[in-house]
């Protein structure tokens, strides 16, 4: 138990998907204008990451990792690694996956629905998902761990999201040079963002 | 004082529209500001404003609260200075050494931090922004005393350039400035902020035996990997002990400040006497200066119980006045600008700080210090804080109202 905290919470604040290894830049830039998209979108990546990680996980180890094929076929396949079809596959849950959360919401919160928009969709291609699933592989984790580590990554990535949002926000009062309005600003911020985050860097719980 | 009157009123004209230095009317209207109230009247229809407090006096009264800190600060180095060497000095010694090494930085860092100011006021034509004052004081009270000066003057004019005037100037940036300052040298350049850097001791290299250096902090954390089981305290005692200074880290003595640290950091006791200056003519929030300290005592208290290592069992009160976390608290959380700006949040964002700091010491070992990252990670989340009391406010109102 302790180790799928310690985990959780890594994942949340040490491994920051956004400000540690800057990924899912786009959705990230794009929904923080305001802050109850950037909520709605930082929720639907919880969710997401959180259910397409033990998926991705399963499909790994039953299908793609080698020699998981012999309890389907028998011995002669011990040595088939299709584990070059990974990235295609991982793609391929998520976006369906993606496309279940869609109608999801759509069905139940037709406002939230209108203001993720085409971001929505967009997860799909969001590079904080596919990057969550490619580092539970990496880090050979357990389906317990891998679930964990999912649902840290993807609070990880709400808390960056939402603290954007609220700044820029606030941003709407600040005089920022001409050059700088709007995109220049804010990944001025991120970076200053990412500095805030770097308390954790090193940390061991 | 009429003559000084006349002579900005003389020069006036010039800096005005059409004037000859039309283009440093900002430059003229600080140090007009600066030496007198402004002699605006408000309209007679619409609010009234009878007090004449501006920003400039407001960021005056934080600089005149952080005095204490500076001026002991001043002794305190020479005093360490004296200890670590071994020889004894009278007080008026202690200061001149103590002088001649904060007055530099203090100074470079206003120069660097002004320069960078006046550029652009004069090309963005705004008021020169105030907030440098408190900022400029700042900074050279959270270095160490060593600094190479070169640095205190990158960090500065980095803090106030893509810290604040990116953002607009005093009043819209979204991380502390000083703090910025400060965290960019951390990682920038750690070798000159961390280790062995929070005593001066000049070309001398003849140490008192046994001495190293290190802070209560740094002591505290050698026991955190669970090698070293001496309670901490016992540990502070031995160290006193070792360079025949007994009582040394006491608690008293460390409250007073007698300490190696960052310039103005060391005293909690200066501390306070800020925060009191500063509570009493209402220019910091005394919710969040309180809740900063109740945050780490109930931290400490409850890692106390857990007790996994030594540092951990650390009474909570020794939490409070080791480090820079006063300092932090009285100083630094309570920049109206970046803190919560709600009251409900400023005791949320108060606390948080003060957990997130023990958090920091205790299982960061590559930072001894954890307040002035919390502050600064708490600066990122107190839109979001004020956000959500807001919203909360909005729906309690809501409810109670019957249409």
């Amino acid at each position: 138990m302790d180790d799928i905290i310690n985990l959780i919470l890594k994942s949340v604040f040490v491994d920051n998907m956004v400000y540690t290894y800057f990924l899912g830049m786009c959705s990230y830039l794009a929904v923080s204008k305001k802050l109850t998209t950037a909520n709605g979108l930082g929720i639907a990546v919880i969710f997401v990451l959180t259910f397409t990680a033990p998926l991705n996980w399963l499909i790994q180890e039953n299908i793609l990792k080698e020699g998981a094929l012999v309890k389907y076929f028998g011995e002669q396949y011990a040595n088939v690694n299709l584990d070059f079809l990974q990235l295609l596959m991982f793609i391929a849950v998520i976006a369906s996956f993606v496309q279940f959360v869609e109608m999801v919401i759509e069905k139940f919160s037709p406002t939230l629905y209108g203001s993720l928009g085409i971001f929505l969709p967009l997860i799909t291609v969001n590079c904080s998902i596919l990057g969550g699933s490619i580092f539970m592989i990496q880090k050979d984790l357990t389906l317990v761990e891998a679930t964990a580590f999912g649902f840290g990554s993807g609070v990880g990535f709400y808390l960056a999201i939402v603290a954007l949002a609220a700044i820029r926000e606030k941003l709407k009062y600040s005089n920022v040079p001409k050059g700088l309005r709007g995109l220049g600003i804010t990944f001025l911020l991120t970076g200053l963002l990412a500095l805030a985050f770097k308390t954790f860097i090193g940390m061991s719980f | 004082m009429k003559f000084l009157r006349n002579i900005l009123d003389k020069q006036k004209p010039q800096f005005q529209k059409d004037g000859k230095f039309e283009n440093f009317h900002y430059l003229f209207e600080a140090a007009e500001t600066f030496l007198y109230v402004p002699n605006l009247v408000t309209k007679k229809k619409g609010a009234q404003i009878k007090d004449m407090i501006d920003l400039k006096r407001m960021m005056m009264t934080v600089v005149i609260a952080m005095l204490p800190c500076l001026l002991f600060g001043i002794w305190n180095v020479g005093h360490q200075h004296f200890l670590a060497i071994g020889n004894s000095a009278s007080f008026l010694e202690k200061i001149i050494v103590g002088s001649k090494v904060v007055l530099p930085i203090v100074l470079v860092s206003y120069t660097a931090g002004g320069l960078v100011e006046v550029i652009f006021s004069t090309i963005r034509k705004h008021p020169i922004n105030e907030g440098f004052l408190v900022s400029g004081m700042l900074i050279p009270l959270i270095m160490p005393p060593t600094i190479p000066l070169w640095q205190v003057a990158l960090a500065t004019v980095f803090a106030i350039l893509i810290a604040k005037e990116v953002f607009g100037g005093t009043g819209m940036n979204i991380l502390n400035v000083a703090l910025t300052a400060r965290v960019f040298l951390y990682f920038a350049y750690p070798s000159d902020i961390s280790g062995d850097v929070w005593t001066y001791y000049g070309d001398k290299t003849e140490l008192i035996s046994g001495y190293s250096g290190a802070t209560p902090l740094a002591l505290g954390a050698t026991t955190v990997d669970g090698t070293n089981t001496d309670e901490v305290v016992s540990l502070f005692d031995q160290y006193s002990a070792t360079i025949n200074q007994d009582g040394f880290y006491s608690l008293i003595n460390m409250f007073i400040g007698i300490i190696p640290g960052s310039i103005g950091e060391t005293s909690t006791l200066m501390c306070l006497i800020g925060a009191l200056i500063l509570i009493i003519t209402g220019v910091g929030s005394w919710k969040i200066i309180l809740s900063v300290f109740i945050g780490s005592y109930f931290m400490s208290f409850i890692f106390n119980l857990v007790g996994l290592n030594q540092f951990m069992l650390l009474p909570p009160e020794y939490h409070l006045i080791i480090g820079g976390l006063a300092f932090g608290a009285v100083f630094m959380a309570t920049d109206p600008v970046t803190a919560a700006q709600t009251e409900t949040g400023k005791w949320i964002y108060g606390f948080l700080i003060g957990i997130l700091t023990i958090i920091v010491r205790l299982f960061n070992p590559a930072y001894p210090e954890g307040i002035m990252l919390a502050v600064l990670f708490m600066n990122v989340f107190a839109p979001y804080i004020d956000h959500y009391v807001i919203l909360a406010n909005k729906k309690r109102r809501l409810n109670r109202a019957t249409v």
